[in-house]
């Protein structure tokens, strides 16, 4: 065997083990209420903002507190470190990436927000915009 | 009308000029190539002309076409008009349509001078040719009334348009799309030339000609990125200029494709070796273009990212995959044709060669492209394995890239010190001592100083190691050939901006503040006082924050503002640039004195004999106070009064009776508060009284806390920043300087090689 080919061959299985396991390190999964609960890892918990319950911005804390409700209809606490994001009064559904906390709520870094797209025009539009 | 038929017209003398060419290839007739120039000189103008059109449709307001009336209005000043032209999917297509044509254009006359033009020609053509099938299936020609056939009137023409996002409208939408798409067009040439090269059996000489191409298509690329980067910094509040965002990546992909390919073809000039290696690598700069706009314009990546990717609809989406499978197909069945017979060169360098290390360095970017691409393609990979689309953290890519930036940063230091095919080994190592030395110390230092993570301190050593041998190679060439010193120059550039990435986003420090009006506050050493906002236009406020450190006085204005055409809160941050750092300060809110009232306001509902709490306050609903004799002065319409009677407990304090009441008369109603404690103040906010069925009564009642309100009135309006200082940022945009300033002398000195090899060879 060339040496050359065997330790090229090495390198890149070296990279694509490395790869993988930041791979799958990184890789946040998409679950519910019951499944951020059950793993120790970070998550994106998806679900919709709960307008019924206290949210609001704590000047001095510099955190967002609102109440997210899952599609199985559990509902939990969520801490977002910063403002809530652009748009959120409009979204149909958030997804919270982050984890739970033991004091029992959802300890979110970043809160991504689906909204009824803009794009998706309406004939209505059309017509009203004469 | 007359828009959509030129595109046509395109579409067909496109088609005929690349099976002219093809003829031209098997016949070597004069008169065909003739026809095949002049078909696509003839698809140029077609396409100049409907660009025109389109601009002259979007500068007249011609809201009638579905398009101009998706993102433009009236309102807009002419330079955001003109790029509204780019600011939805089928303009941008158009406008990469329009850049590569014009490319072509001087492709054309640039490969016949090198005798390509019948090879390279059908395949840019090609390229030509799928992008006007991508603007034939989504026009920014239809009519409104062809979008939605049957619900909007034909002939109707809107009024006004629906405007562009807010978010665009910044002078850097005027440029950056522009440099960015000139940069996706230019990444065509080294595809034709590798097709070029196979069909022609050429396989040594074409990277010669294609050489200054690939160069160009990267220095436009990276302009692009970085412009984009510097946009999502300056603009649109991202805190950072790189967030590894899908938009992102996927321009950065193709430009290290792009500069993997410069390094491997300077190893073929000096070798003649890498042949299949070079072909390959010119072909996925612009194959990874394609990948890049599938996943971005194809909605593919769903809602995994901030960005909204719009859904084209199944055409467009199978027309992109159909557009990577030709592309590829091409090309894979080109190499597997000419694999047997391809040259086998012969590797003469050794390990201590610049062959090796330039080898290494680019199999190094290509190992990064990967990472990044498997990254961003997440969704699509755990759709596949898992069955859900999620998307990758940021993380993911920080430590991948990370390892192999520091190799990245060693190789360019080493491959310069090396000879070409063989160094002397002594001389080598002796040449490492002063960059090694300079390196080690430079780390230590800043170990001493500040960086107390090993693997920062590796990237630290790595990136100092580049700058002091590219120095010390670079001093040299500039002192003989300055044109030579390219690549010695856009080395210091990277290296320089290796330290400003580490110093700005490693090292940055951040907190959040409140600032009551006209009260100094201290953050981060900065003395920060909120003086007020101004309104800078219809709905755009900004809000002028002082910056005081050292007796030196600055301003900065970031904006908020309720954007009604996103129907959010947008925020834009402003950026203080003091040389050795930038001060970043970006809104979070304003707790505007205004609102005071409504925010010390607590409601309850409750029913008959229902309990709620407020701070120690326990407040109970006993019933209406609602006298049987006042029934019969209702229905006459005379003065009424209603009732809710509460019982206020708290702890230590004897519960107290409260009787907030509503006063009505002619239809009118005037509220009766009562005050608790002279703080709290009780409403009745609505109420549902049941005469015949006591319990079923409902009130609403607000609780007013008094204190409260005029703390806040008192303090003023507040307004809430993340303060962030990123030091020696200013590296990064001096670094991306000295790196486009080392490719574009490297395109020079190509360009004329290029020029005289072709004279010489007459």
């Amino acid at each position: 065997m060339n040496p050359k080919i065997v330790v090229s061959a090495i390198i890149v299985i070296a990279f694509v083990i490395f790869g993988s396991y930041s791979f799958m390190d990184s890789n946040l999964e998409y679950t519910d209420i019951a499944g951020a609960l059950k793993s120790h890892k970070k998550v994106q918990l998806k679900g919709e903002w709960n307008k019924d319950k206290a949210s609001g911005f704590s000047q001095e804390k510099a955190q967002f507190t609102f109440y997210l409700r899952d599609e199985k209809g559990e509902e939990c606490k969520v801490i977002l470190e910063g403002a809530a994001p652009n748009n959120f009064e409009l979204a149909t559904s958030v997804v919270a990436k982050g984890r739970f906390t033991d004091e029992g709520y959802f300890h979110a870094t970043e809160v991504l927000t689906k909204c009824p797209s803009k794009y998706e025009a309406k004939s209505e539009e059309v017509n009203k915009s004469s | 009308m007359i828009g959509a038929l030129l595109v046509k017209i395109a579409f067909v003398t496109c088609l005929i000029s690349i099976l002219a060419y093809i003829q031209h290839l098997r016949k070597g007739e004069e008169n065909v190539l003739k026809i095949a120039r002049w078909f696509y000189h003839s698809t140029v103008i077609t396409i100049l002309l409907f660009s025109a059109t389109l601009l002259y449709l979007i500068l007249t307001h011609q809201f009638q076409y579905t398009y101009i009336w998706s993102y433009s209005s009236r309102e807009l000043p002419t330079p955001l008009l003109i790029s509204t032209f780019y600011a939805g999917q089928e303009g941008s297509f158009t406008l990469w349509l329009l850049y590569t044509s014009i490319i072509g254009v001087f492709l054309l006359r640039y490969s016949s001078r090198k005798g390509y033009e019948s090879e390279v020609m059908p395949a840019f053509g090609l390229i030509v040719q799928m992008l006007l099938l991508l603007i034939v299936v989504k026009s920014p020609f239809t009519f409104v009334w062809e979008t939605w056939p049957g619900e909007v009137q034909a002939g109707f023409v809107p009024a006004n348009g629906r405007g562009l996002n807010p978010l665009l409208q910044n002078y850097w939408m005027v440029i950056h799309p522009q440099v960015l798409f000139a940069g996706f067009s230019a990444m065509g040439v080294p595809y034709a030339y590798a097709i070029a090269a196979l069909i022609k059996r050429d396989y040594k000489n074409w990277i010669r000609p294609a050489t200054p191409w690939i160069v160009f298509g990267a220095l436009m690329l990276g302009i692009g990125i970085i412009m984009g980067g510097y946009w999502a910094y300056e603009t649109l509040g991202w805190g950072g200029y790189w967030a590894w965002d899908p938009v992102e990546n996927s321009s950065l992909v193709p430009w290290l494709f792009s500069v993997a390919s410069i390094h491997t073809i300077l190893s073929q000039r000096k070798s003649g070796a890498f042949i299949r290696t070079n072909l390959v690598l010119g072909m996925l700069c612009f194959l990874t273009v394609l990948y890049s706009t599938f996943l971005t314009r194809s909605g593919v990546l769903g809602d995994t990212s901030v960005h909204s990717f719009v859904d084209p609809g199944m055409w467009v989406y199978w027309l992109m995959i159909g557009m990577l499978v030709l592309f590829s197909s091409i090309g894979l069945v080109l190499l597997m044709l000419r694999m047997k017979e391809m040259p086998k060169v012969p590797v003469l360098h050794d390990y201590y060669s610049r062959e090796f290390a330039l080898f290494l360095g680019s199999a190094t970017l290509v190992v990064i492209a990967v990472f990044i691409t498997v990254g961003t393609s997440s969704p699509i990979i755990t759709e596949i394995l898992q069955g859900k689309k999620s998307a990758v953290e940021i993380g993911f890519y920080s430590k991948t890239v990370l390892p192999l930036g520091i190799l990245i940063g060693i190789l360019t230091g080493i491959a310069q010190l090396l000879w070409w095919t063989k160094s002397d080994k002594r001389e080598f190592f002796s040449s490492l001592l002063l960059p090694t030395v300079l390196s080690l110390a430079t780390t230590a230092l800043l170990v001493s100083l500040k960086v107390h993570d090993l693997r920062l301190a590796l990237f630290i050593f790595g990136s100092s190691f580049a700058l002091f041998s590219n120095i010390q190679v670079g001093s040299r060439i500039v002192k003989g050939n300055p044109k030579y010193a390219g690549g010695a120059i856009a080395h210091v550039g990277l290296a320089v901006m290796f330290f400003g990435f580490v110093s700005s986003s490693e090292y940055d420090s951040k907190q959040t503040v409140s600032l009551t009006q006209n009260e100094p506050v201290e953050a981060l050493g900065y003395t920060l006082t909120y003086k007020g906002y101004k309104s800078l236009d219809e709905e755009k406020y900004a809000f002028q924050v002082k910056v005081e450190k050292d007796g030196k006085e600055y301003h900065a204005a970031p904006i908020m503002y309720y954007s009604k055409f996103n129907e959010g809160l947008m925020r834009n941050p402003d950026v203080i640039n003091l040389k050795t750092k930038d001060f970043y300060v970006a809104p979070l809110s304003l707790e505007s004195a205004s609102d005071a009232e409504k925010k010390a306001t607590a409601t309850f509902h409750m029913k008959k004999g229902d309990t709620a709490t407020m701070g120690s306050m326990e407040i109970t609903f006993n019933e209406f106070d609602f006298p049987v004799m006042e029934k019969a002065a209702m229905l006459e319409g005379r003065k009424v009064t209603i009732g809710a009677k509460l019982t206020v407990k708290e702890y230590g304090k004897k519960p107290e009776e409260l009787k907030p009441s509503k006063v009505m008369e002619n239809g009118a109603a005037t509220d009766q508060p009562v005050r608790y404690q002279d703080r709290y103040e009780f409403t009745i906010a609505s109420m549902q009284p049941d005469r015949d069925n006591k319990d079923n009564s409902k009130v609403e009642i607000a609780v007013k806390d008094l204190m409260a309100v005029n703390e806040q009135k008192a303090k003023g309006d507040v307004l809430v920043v993340e303060a962030s200082v990123k030091p020696f940022i200013n590296l990064v945009w001096s670094g991306v300087i000295i790196l486009f300033l080392g490719l574009g002398v490297t395109i020079v000195r190509r360009a004329q090689e290029a020029r005289l090899k072709h004279e010489s060879a007459d």
